[in-house]
């Protein structure tokens, strides 16, 4: 199958990343834009640049129409859907089938069958890889409350309620007894329903402190499997990956080892090819279960590539290709450093996390040894109000966990983002707590740390700091900040942040 | 050049004075020596010494803040929101004082749609009790009263599109 022209069907970071691997291998490529994203990094990069209409993702990235419409103008013989947007779309993956065209991913039924997260754990389980006990059914919105609660008795409380169509968090909600039930499961199927299209949901026994671990694999066109060194994603806000590191400290190398062969299992069962991701629960005795198979390349994939020094972006556009895969497995298997990912949003953690969009005034990433931005920010451009919030992922490595740790915390203080709030300084204080830094943690830790801080802000300046400040904005002023063009805040500074509000307000 | 600057709720009295290459600064009376350069329109390359011969190295970061006459001051990593006050503005501005007292109007702090409403007119609710969620930028995000209090009015609909700023609901 020929890949020599790539459509990217996304944006922001992921698109950039994708135009990066094509470029290396000198492969050609398309981007597609919405009307907000005319000037956006990933249009300017590409070959070429298509638009697809307005900014609402349902009118633009999400049009499958406009895609394949988009590649037969612009001649691409294959397409790479990023993650979110189409990229777990079995409708989209078939479509570009059906237009000739390689869908770098896996095949339609596969993403499918993975996408139900009831057959998903059905396909787990006959792979022999064991699943969190719970129901193997959809539970549809015609399956009475009754009926429901029937089910939770006999799983047991606590109880995770989950939307079949799920993913990020979302139609996901604790159940800690009987009397939450009813709540939880009107809340969880209208978010699923609004989400995702789909209000059916599914209920698994909660595991009180487990860790997220989740196995990348890569699996050609002729039957090889490739599972690499297990990544750490535990560190979570309200069910949202925020660091994601490698290796995992609770995980040793026999229970790698038999993670995972068993995440292998559970993508040869089911013929996948491309890259995956199988997550799994961790729990306190060890044992792991099957969470649920992302059919995608995943947003912290980085950390697997400085752990391993594979190119996963690569490899998923030879695999389309119909290559086989060359990677020692036992290379695979064996960290060569540890690495470390922050996903930096554009929100105000001291502000319950809200998102904060607007105009990036000042943008400076850090550089040096050991040290990785993955970014669709521009300078001067805004963070738009329609699509996710992150605006980079920041990735550190080094030999060790403590090295890696202190490298982020160095590549965190060069970091600067100004004009818009980001969770920067909330990273900061993370990679500060000493149970982070022990590796005590589980899924919880965050939200329960958020709690036990009661709100106390991240972003505060010591008194010395206030005293540079002063002296900062004193001498700012002095030099003609704010009214001379030479010095201080340019006009034009000013017009951005004029142009800023007025968006704000609109 | 003097300078009356509202830090975390204090007013730092800044007085500028040039010596030699550099400034002689005061800062509520601490002194400094410092040495200034412009990098470009926002950033600043300060070397503050100890008097001693020594020079620390303070890179920093301004630009216009939220409100009028605000500027975020970047240093050492950490932002500090500085208010200008200038002697007219404190005199017009006399009045206003008192922010921890009245209504609160909690605003849409960007455009959404309203997925729930969590109470109604009436209710008594705690300080950081949530009030309404509203889906922006993919996340559903619950906004919460920042006292206690009762709601006299809620302004919006489940289902309904809100601009940035719009009022969602009033405690007293």
């Amino acid at each position: 199958m020929p890949v020599t022209k790539v459509l990217i069907a996304n944006r922001g970071e992921i698109a950039v990343r994708v135009i990066r691997a094509c470029r290396d291998m000198g492969i050609a490529t398309v981007a597609v834009y919405s009307e907000c994203d005319r000037t956006a990094r990933h249009v300017r990069m590409a070959d070429e640049a298509y638009p697809i209409g307005p900014n609402p993702p349902r009118e633009s990235y999400l049009r499958i129409d406009a895609l394949i419409a988009v590649a037969r103008a612009s001649g691409a013989d294959a397409v790479h859907p990023g993650y979110g947007f189409l990229a777990e779309n079995e409708d989209f993956a078939a479509a570009c089938r059906d237009a000739g065209l390689t869908f770098i991913g896996p095949s339609p039924e596969v993403i499918e069958q993975m996408g139900s997260k009831t057959a998903a754990r059905q396909a787990a389980m006959a792979a022999g890889m064991p699943v969190v006990p719970g129901t193997t059914t959809p539970l549809g919105a015609d399956v009475p409350d009754a009926e429901v609660r029937r089910i939770a008795e006999s799983i047991g409380y606590p109880l995770m309620l989950k939307a079949v169509s799920g993913g990020g968090g979302k139609g996901m909600r604790v159940v800690n007894g009987p009397e939450d039930l009813s709540g939880a499961l009107r809340a969880a199927r209208s978010e699923a329903g609004s989400a995702f299209g789909d209000s059916a949901v599914y209920l698994e026994r909660r595991l009180l402190r487990p860790r997220h671990i989740e196995v990348q694999l890569l699996a050609d066109h002729h039957g090889t499997v490739i599972p690499f060194v297990e990544r750490e994603c535990s560190i979570q806000r309200r069910h949202q990956k925020v660091i994601e590191e490698s290796p995992s400290l609770a995980v040793s190398p026999d229970l790698r080892r038999r993670l995972t062969s068993a995440a292998a299992s559970v993508a040869a069962r089911v013929g996948y090819t491309n890259a995956g991701t199988i997550e799994c629960l961790l729990d306190e005795d060890g044992s792991f279960y099957f969470l649920e198979m992302n059919t995608r390349l995943q947003v912290e994939h980085p950390v697997t590539e400085m752990v391993s020094g594979v190119d996963l972006v690569q490899w998923q556009i030879r695999i389309a290709r119909g290559e086989r895969l060359t990677i020692d497995p036992e290379a695979a298997l064996t960290p060569r450093a540890h690495a470390i990912e922050c996903r930096i949003y554009a929100e105000d953690p001291d502000n319950q996390f809200l998102p904060s969009p607007g105009r990036i005034l000042r943008l400076q990433a850090p550089q040096g040894p050991g040290v990785r931005d993955d970014s669709g920010a521009t300078e001067g451009l805004a963070v738009p109000i329609f699509y996710d919030p992150m605006i980079s992922k920041l990735i550190a490595w080094a030999d060790d966990r403590p090295q890696a740790i202190a490298r982020m915390r160095r590549a965190l203080r060069e970091y600067e983002v100004h004009g818009i709030k980001t969770t920067i300084p909330f990273f900061r204080w993370a990679l500060d707590d000493a149970d982070f830094l022990a590796g005590r943690f589980d899924t919880a830790f965050i939200d329960r740390t958020l709690a036990e801080r009661g709100g106390a802000p991240f972003d505060q300046p010591a008194a010395d700091d206030e005293t540079l400040a002063a002296i900062a904005a004193a001498l700012h002023l002095a030099l003609g900040g704010g009214t001379a063009p030479a010095v201080g805040v340019t006009p034009a500074v000013s017009a951005w942040r004029q142009q800023a509000r007025v968006e704000a307000l609109r | 050049m003097q300078y009356a600057l509202r830090i975390g709720g204090r007013t730092r009295q800044v007085v500028l004075r040039r010596a030699g290459q550099g400034w002689h600064v005061t800062v509520d009376g601490s002194s400094f020596d410092v040495h200034a350069a412009v990098v470009d329109g926002a950033r600043l390359s300060l070397v503050v010494g100890d008097g001693a011969g020594a020079g620390r190295s303070v890179p920093a970061v301004v630009v216009p803040g939220r409100e009028a006459d605000a500027l975020d001051v970047a240093v050492n990593g950490t932002t500090v929101a500085v208010q200008v006050a200038s002697p007219e503005r404190s005199r017009r501005r006399g009045g206003a004082a008192g922010d921890d007292t009245g209504p609160q109007r909690i605003t849409a702090p960007m455009p959404g749609k309203v997925v729930r409403v969590l109470v109604a007119p009436g209710d008594t609710v705690a300080a950081k009790q949530g009030l309404v969620v509203v889906e922006a930028m993919k996340m559903e995000n619950e906004l919460r009263a920042t006292r206690p209090g009762r709601v006299t009015t809620v302004a919006v609909a489940e289902g309904q599109s809100v601009d940035a700023g719009a009022v969602l609901a009033v405690v007293e």
